[in-house]
Parts: structure tokens; sequence; C-alpha cells
């Protein structure tokens, strides 16, 4: 059950975006586990979906950060301070403090972003993008990949199906696999294409092309504050930025 | 109102087709164009919205005027273009395959049907009076909310048309609209078109069988092979023997007698009527199935997935037994949602059962993966187009005995054989998709002959059929079950079920139930 | 002769904005030049903020004024195509990522869309998807760049005939996936220290081992899983598109016009071969 709303998508996407250019900018890591506990952590705990939210981070940035580690706690031929030594891999300081800063910085990123995206209102973003008067272009591509990607992955789910019902075997051997992936996304491609050509009819009869503004059927969620606040939220990040560097490029 | 005076119509390289062909439409009234697969009624349909495909190659000549504006073809690439956006808010068109239609970006049925309007830029108040009134007029209103991409067939269809007539078109084309609906559906979509009619929009429906029931008065233009072979009123275009050119009447028997020379004897033993078991049966072979006690629950992620077609969660199997023998054909019957394709998918593995067993051709089915069974069970899918991956027909049909281990020289013969036996000998080297969706259907039964099963499962086999191949499936299924094969269909088709199985089972939530619903023969 | 069913003669669609495609594929070019040459002191004190920034702005700016030029002219048979490509890199990159393999296979969609309807359309598809899927996976954000960059080259290798041969296609993906390791390289350095799968990651690792800088090291293993995947993408796009239908084919004007298939890309339409129906000159 997502939470209830209470700012416009596109106010927290961009919360979002200048949070990630923060964290960038201070490039501390004390910054980025400050921001991780202050903010990532109640954001997800308000969400109504923390289960769903902590699982997908956790399978987004796990995989990464324990690979980053290895990698750079292991060979990381600059380190001085070393606290291991395997002969080929060595275990230093550096490496380690190294894969601790990027590691936090991933980690700030994913929470953020997943957070953001995961209690995302789609169907409000495009509403507001369409009452922003964004390129309906744009607004279409967006929302029509987004709508057609379970379409996509049930498709592929059944055309799988399919194929084992006709004899399709999946082996072990790349070959195999290479094969299988094959006869899975032809049908895939083929079916999305034919759909594509009766849409691309469809999108012409309901007059997509016409160079009118275009309406939405949805209510416009955004407010005149908040486009302020956006506003105001990008240039006080960019100054800040501005300062922030100036200052550590001075002596 | 329209008028379609049609000299010649030819896809790149084709021959000419609809040569000498016209149609005019009034408002209110409601035409029928019928005809067997690839006469040419869905290009006739086409040519009514607009879609002359100069840009895809097709030549179009002769002239279509609209409220006495003509645009006339020459064939030429000097011809005029038709403003797709300007044709549609007077002629709407509905065409095969309700997914494609979809923008795919509104995530409400409310949405959707906007979607026109607001590309043209209507105000908000305006849209919303406009779509609350279409959906009221096609009993939408309580759906505007669901998402589109989960609706049943009958619901998806009808939102399709809403979005379509949103402009208030004064004319309104569909291409075979109650394709794979059940009789609910089909009775929800014909009572959304009696609507519009009544608000004085012209109706255009596409079909390949003459309608059993459609509104008085209405008129068929029938096609044969690119040419017109009738054009009348509905009532006498029943008595006029389109048979001949392959259009049947909807809800007829295949062919007259054909259940009872299955079985050999002329008695009614083989009908539905008949208590299930093998007793109806005249000379029990051994058995090729054996299903006893199956109970299957879907997984949880199956049930929330929106599959196209099927909204309501499909229900499992509870307590299932059935036994079919060689030399049998049985029909599983039952509304939608009842479970059929359920119990058809634990034949070949596609599904396995909780508890209970399953035997095919005396091998249990355990955990053998399900690819390996492909050769002991054929199974002809709902929709025929996720299977067809290959670039010709042949090479498509060849697939199933390759993968069933044959050496390619042997494939590719029992391919053709196939083929022939389908007659669809001639279409080797065609691509699968540039036949009609019969042909296709056709082709995927091919698969399964080529491939070799004594059991064949097939799910909705005669949807979207047209007479001739509705009449060659229940040959070929009489010819399989004569020479040794079982056969289990799940079927809306009452008459189909009742001239060509022996026996017949109904669901009911997943329950086989001892007899049919009332409403049933 | 206008009536207002018809369209006027010689309608085009719109022309591109130039200037926002100069500018975007400068700013690409200027970001990735001061990475590469600048080169911040990027190992002893850690990773400077400013790459990362630079990287981040560089690359996602360049890539949203790229799609801002393109929108305009892309007719709409391109625009349908662009939201399937999209779900198909997702779908089938998330797939592989999961699987953890030394390659992405997340370009399939993209290199499609440009074989079909040409290098504007696979550039903006790549741009987009990786915007699209850094809602789900945030580190496929930055290499929105790269995704633009894969696309429009593809294109322009299908305009000048690599997927008229099935062997031609691995030739182009070798060098397709070269260029967009190198530039794929500093983004995965700067923005996350190089961090990716554990296959990839193995590979950086064994340059590593031998003394090479991070950089360097990460650009040597892009060179390598980047011309592999890509050879392997441009091979599944070639078979899949050699097995499409005539008449999927034909609806894109620009697989017409370049017959990018070869042979298989839908003939012509022959001239009406009436001779009696021509007009008088």
């Amino acid at each position: 059950m997502p939470r209830r709303r209470i700012y416009n998508p596109l106010t927290e996407l961009l919360a979002a975006a200048l949070l990630v250019v923060l964290v960038l900018v201070v490039n501390r890591w004390e910054f980025s586990f400050a921001v991780l506990v202050l903010v990532v952590l109640p954001a997800v705990l308000l969400s109504g979906r923390i289960r769903q939210i902590s699982l997908a981070i956790l399978l987004v940035a796990g995989p990464l950060l324990l690979s980053s580690l290895l990698l750079h706690g292991l060979f990381y031929p600059e380190g001085r301070v070393i606290l291991l030594d395997f002969g080929v891999a060595r275990v230093t300081q550096e490496g380690l403090s190294f894969a601790a800063v990027m590691g936090l910085r991933m980690g700030v990123f994913t929470g953020v972003l997943l957070t953001v995206a995961m209690t995302l209102d789609i169907p409000d973003l495009l509403a507001t993008m369409t009452h922003r008067r964004w390129n309906r272009k744009l607004v279409f591509i967006l929302g029509s990949a987004v709508g057609i990607l379970p379409h996509v992955a049930l498709r592929a789910r059944q055309i799988t199906r399919a194929q084992q019902a006709r004899g399709l075997v999946v082996g072990r051997e790349p070959i195999s696999r290479f094969r299988a992936l094959l006869t899975v996304t032809t049908p895939l491609v083929i079916g999305l294409l034919v759909d594509a050509s009766e849409r691309n009819h469809m999108l012409q009869a309901r007059g997509f092309s016409s160079s009118v503004p275009r309406t939405s059927y949805l209510p416009d969620t955004d407010t005149p504050r908040q486009r302020w606040a956006r506003r105001g939220m990008a240039v006080a990040v960019g100054a800040f930025s501005v300062l922030w560097l100036g200052a550590g490029v001075l002596p | 109102m329209i008028r379609l005076e049609s000299e010649s119509f030819a896809y790149d390289d084709g021959v000419p087709l609809l040569t000498g062909v016209s149609l005019a439409v009034q408002p209110g009234e409601y035409v029928v164009i019928a005809g067997a697969s690839g006469s040419g009624k869905t290009t006739l349909a086409r040519l009514l919205a607009g879609l002359v495909g100069a840009d895809a190659g097709s030549t179009f000549r002769g002239s279509i005027t609209l409220d006495g504006q003509a645009v006339r073809f020459r064939g030429l690439p000097t011809d005029p273009r038709i403003d797709p956006a300007a044709w549609s808010a007077a002629v709407a068109f509905v065409a095969q395959g309700a997914w494609a239609q979809l923008s795919m970006m509104s995530a409400t049925v409310g949405e959707e049907i906007a979607f026109g309007p607001s590309n043209r830029g209507m105000a908000p108040e305006r849209l919303r009076a406009a779509v609350d009134d279409v959906a009221a007029a096609l009993k939408l209103t309580s759906l505007l909310d669901r998402d589109p991409r989960r609706l049943s067939g009958g619901q998806l269809q009808r939102t399709i048309i809403a979005a379509a007539v949103v402009q208030r078109p004064r004319i309104l084309v569909l291409d075979e609209p109650f394709q794979g609906l059940d009789e609910g559906a089909t009775a929800d979509v014909a009572a959304a078109l009696d609507a519009l009619r009544e608000g004085g929009t012209g109706v255009v429906v596409c079909e390949p069988m003459l309608p059993r029931s459609a509104p008085d008065m209405a008129r068929v233009l029938a096609l044969h092979d690119g040419h017109p072979v009738f054009d009348g009123l509905l009532v006498e275009a029943r008595g006029a023997g389109l048979r001949r050119y392959g259009i049947g009447v909807a809800g007829d028997p295949p062919m007259p007698g054909t259940g009872a020379a299955l079985g050999g004897s002329g008695d009614d033993a083989g009908y539905s009527g008949a208590p299930p078991g093998p007793t109806g049966f005249p000379s029990p072979g051994p058995e090729r199935i054996a299903m006893t006690d199956v109970c299957f629950r879907h997984p949880e992620d199956r049930r929330t997935a929106g599959a196209p077609g099927d909204a309501p969660a499909p229900p499992g199997l509870s307590g299932v037994s059935l036994s079919v023998r060689a030399g049998e054909i049985l029909a599983v019957r039952g509304a939608n949602g009842s479970g059929k394709s359920t119990l058809l998918q634990h034949l070949n593995g596609l599904h396995r059962a909780d508890s209970g067993t399953v035997v095919v051709g005396g091998v249990p089915i355990l955990n053998q993966p399900t690819g390996t069974l492909a050769t002991a069970v054929g199974y002809l899918f709902q929709d025929t187009d996720q299977q067809l991956f290959e670039r010709t027909v042949l090479r498509e049909v060849s697939y199933g005995p390759r993968a069933g281990g044959r050496p390619r020289v042997e494939a590719l013969r029992r391919a053709s054989d196939a083929l022939e036996t389908v007659g669809l000998g001639p279409a080797g080297e065609a691509h699968p998709y540039e036949l009609g969706f019969v042909q296709r259907r056709l082709v995927a039964l091919a698969s399964i002959i080529a491939t070799g099963p004594a059991v064949w499962a097939l799910d909705e086999p005669t949807a979207g059929l047209d007479e001739p191949a509705r009449t060659k499936l229940a040959a070929l299924l009489a010819l399989h079950a004569r020479g040794g094969g079982a056969v289990v269909m799940a079927t809306h088709d009452a008459t189909f079920a009742e001239a060509v199985a022996h026996r017949t089972i109904w669901l009911e939530g997943g329950r086989i139930r001892p007899a049919p619903p009332a409403h049933g023969r | 002769m206008s009536s207002p069913l018809t369209l006027a003669p010689g309608h085009s669609s719109e022309r591109p904005r130039r200037m926002l495609l100069v500018l975007g594929g400068a700013l690409i070019l200027a970001t990735y030049l001061f990475l590469v040459t600048v080169q911040p002191t990027e190992i002893a004190g850690g990773v400077g903020s400013t790459a990362s920034l630079v990287s981040l702005f560089g690359f996602l700016g360049g890539g949203a004024l790229l799609v801002g030029g393109i929108l305009p002219m892309l007719t709409t048979s391109s625009l349908v195509v662009m939201p399937l490509g999209i779900a198909l890199n997702i779908a089938i990159g998330q797939i592989a990522g999961s699987l953890g393999m030394q390659i992405y296979l997340d370009a399939i969609g993209t290199v499609l869309v440009a074989v079909l309807a040409g290098p504007a359309a696979g550039a903006a598809t790549g741009a987009l998807s990786n915007a699209i899927w850094g809602l789900f996976n945030p580190f496929a954000l930055p290499f929105a760049a790269g995704a633009a960059l894969i696309g429009l080259l593809a294109g322009l290798a299908a305009k000048h005939g690599a997927f008229r041969r099935v062997y031609l296609a691995p030739v182009a993906g070798l060098v397709v996936g070269a260029i967009g390791g190198l530039v794929a390289a500093p983004v995965a350095v700067f923005m996350f220290g190089a961090a990716g799968t554990f296959g990839t990651n193995a590979i950086i690792a064994v340059f590593r081992s031998m003394g090479d800088k991070l950089l360097v090291a990460a650009t040597k293993q892009g060179l390598l899983s980047d011309s592999l995947d890509k050879i392997v993408v441009f091979v599944i796009v070639a078979l899949i598109v050699y097995a499409l239908p005539q008449r999927a084919v034909r609806q894109f004007p620009f697989a017409r016009t370049y017959r990018v298939l070869g042979n298989r890309s839908g003939r012509r339409a022959p001239q009406p071969t009436s001779g009696i129906g021509t007009p008088a000159a």
C-alpha cells in the first residue's frame, strides 16, 4: 500500500536528483553516511513499502558493494599501508577506505533513487509533464515504455512456455542457451513489431501528430508553490556547489 | 455516410483484389462484410478506414466518398494522402488484436478513452464529459478506473471501441470484433454496437461467418477471393448458399453427420448428453490419459500478472479425475475462467499437479522438462502467434520433429507431409506472419501433426476459424482419433463439440460437473 | 485541390534541432576528453568530486540535449517502436545482470530500433532507456550518453550495410563495442569506482593485479566486455531481423530506403503496371 502522497512526483524526482548531486559535490563519507541515515532511512520507513524497497535496494546495491569491496580491498596497487599480503592480492588500508567511500556513495544513490522510483506515481508524473507542456513524444515514450515493460516480461514467459510445449529444452551449454534466447526473443519481437505497426495507425488516427498542446484527463496535482520550490531547490544546490567547489579549489 | 468504389487493390506484388466492389453505409445501418480467410474483407475494412496503404507499397484504384466529398485514387505516387486524424473523426476503425490499439501509456480506462481528444487538445472539463458520455453508452462507467491492461476480452474490446468513438464518428468499422470472446462478452459488445447505432452511427463488421444473431435489416456483403459474391439482407444471405464460398453460419455444426461418422455408428451415443466414461465410446482402446484426483493452485505471482484477455485470477483444479482412451475425442467445456486451460496444461507438463497423478501415454508426468513431453502431447495454444518464430512455414513446422530428435531430412519430409494434410502445401516457403490468422492456426496444427504425438490438447481450436478451416479441423480430429490418437479440446463452440467429440465434460470453478449447466443443450 | 480529409503534398516531419544535436555531441566529447586527459588526481586522494560531477552532468546533460534535438524529427512509426526497444533493453539487461554474466546484453532493443528506424531513433532509445532503467537501477543512469552513442553507431552501421550480410554484423559489433567501452569506462570509474557485476570486476581485478591504474584497467575491461557484448548483441539482432516478416520491416522508411537488410528489406513498391492510366506529362 503506497503512502499518501504529499508532493508532486516531479518535485520528488528533482529532490532525489539534487541529493545525489550534493553527495557528489561534498564527497565526504561523513556526509554520505548522514544522508543515508537521516534521509534515506526515514524515507524508506515512511514509504509504506518497507519490505519491497529494502529488498530492491539489497538486490541492486548488494552485489555491487560486495564486488567493489573485493576488487578494491584485494587489488589496489597504489595502496601503501598493507594489512594482509596474499602475493598477487594485497589488502591495503587505502583500498579499503576507497571501497568504503565508493560503497557509501553507491548506497546513497541506490537508496535515494529507488525509494523515489518505487513510490513514484507514474500516471501522476505523466499527467504533470503533460500539464507542464513537456514534449508529447517524450511523454509517450516514457509512459509507453514503463507501461509495456510488464507486458513484455509476461509475454516472454508465455512464449517460453509455448516453445517448451513444442519441444524446447534449455541445456547448460552456452550454445543451447543462445538458441533458447533466440527462440524466445524472435516471436517476442515479431509480435511486438506487428502490434507496433497497428499502434502506429492508432496514434495517427487519434490525432497524435496534432500540434496543439496536449491536455490530460487526470487533474493537475502540481501547485505554483511547488513549481517555485523546485526552481528554488535547483538554484540553491547550484549555488552551494559553486561555493563549495570554489572553496575547495582555493587554498 | 460513406461510399467506397473499388476498381482494384493490390499488395505490392499480389494479384488485384476487390475488383468492382462497391459499398455504401448509411447512418444507423449495420453491415456485415463476410468472407473466409483471404477473401479481402480486412482490406476492404481498412480502405473504409482510410488506410489505403500507399506508404506500405499497396496500390489502390477507386474512390471513397465521405459526406459528399470524394477522394480519388489512381494507384499513382501523386495520389492524395488521407489525413488519418481528420478521417478518423468521421470514420472510426477498430482493427483485430485489441492489445495493439492500446496506447500502453494509460493507467486507467478513462485515460485510454480520453487519449484521442487529449491529443487534439480538448479542454479538461469537456474531456471528462465526453469520456463519461461514451462510457455510459457502452456500459463502461464502472470500469473507468480500472487498468486497461488487466481487463477481460469483452471489456477490453469495449474500451477500444469507446476510445475509437469518443470523437463521435458517423461510421464505425470493426475487423472481427467478436474473435475469441465467449457468449457473454459477445453479447456485451453487440449491445455496445446497438447503442452506438441507435445514436445514428453506421456500423460495419467483418466476420468470417454469417452471424447467428444480428440487428434487423442487417445487410451482408459477402466476399470470395477478393470478389463480391452476395450483397443483400442477412436473412436472404442465410439461404443464398454461401457455403460454397466458404462462408458458413456461425453456430452451425461443421459438417452434417461428422459426429456419427466418427464412431462408425449412427446413434447418439457419442454426443454430449452421454454420461462420462468410456461406455459411450464404441471401441475402447488403451488408455492414453489418466488424471487421478488432481489438485492444483496457481502460484501467487501468476495470479497478479495481468495476462492479456483473462483478467480474473485463473482458478486451480480440485479433485479432477479423467481418463481418455485411444480413439477418443473429449470436449472440455465451461465458462471463461472455469479452469479449462489449466486442465489442458497439466497434460503436457506446463502445469504440475500439487497432488494427484497425471499419466500420459503410460508415462507419469513428474519432474521431466516440459520440452521432453512434446513428442507425447501436442498442444495448440489459444494464441498461436506466441509460438511461431521461424522465417518460413516449412522450417516452422519442422521445428517440432527436429526438437524431438529426428534427423533434418526426415523432419522436413514430415513437415511438408503435415502441411499437405492441413491444406497448406503451397505455402511452405511463405513467412508464417504473412499468412492470415486462420492459416497461422493451421500452421500450428501442422507442427503438432509433424511432431506426431498420440495425444492432442487443443485450447479453443475453432476460435476465429472460417467455415473451410473449421470443417478441415473436424476431419483432422476424426482422422487422428481413428488412427489411435486421443484428443482433448477446451472449447466454447457447442455445435463443434457436439458434432466432433465423443464425450463432453463440464468444468466449473476447477471441478468436474457431471451434467451441463441448465442453459446447455 | 486540397480537402480537409487529405494532407497537403510534400508534407514532411519537422527538421531536427541541429543546434541541440551539435551542443549535445560537443558536450559529451568535451566531457570525455576532460576525463581522460586532465585525469583528475584520480587515485591518490580518492576520487575528485569534480570528476564525478563532470561525468554526471556532461554525459547526462549531453544525452538530454541529444534527445531534445532528435525528438522533433521522429515519425510515429519510429515512435511506436522506441518503447519496445526500451522495454527489451531493460527486460533482457536485468536478466543478464542478475545472472552475473561478463556481458550486459542491455542493448538488444537499442540496436534493434537503430537497425529498423535509423541512427537518430537508436540514439534516443539508448539514452532514454538508460534514463528509465535508472529508476529501477540507478547504476544505469550515467551510462545514458554511452548508450546513445551505441544506438547512433548501430544505426550508421546499418545504414552502410552492416546488416546486409550475417558475417558483417559481428564486425560492426566489435567496432561499436570498442568505442562504447572507451566511453563507458570513465563513467564507471568516476561515478562508482568501477563497480560492476562480479564478472566484469573479476576482469578489472586481473588488470589491477598487474599494476594498472583503475581508469586504465576499467578501460581495458570495457574494451573487452563491451566488444564481446556488442558482438553477441549485433548477431542476435541480425538473426532476429532476418526472421522478421517483410510486412514488419516494410513499415520503417529507414529500413526500406537504405535497404538495411539487403534483399530482405521489403521490396520497393513496383510501379503501377497500367499503361492506360499514365497521366499526361
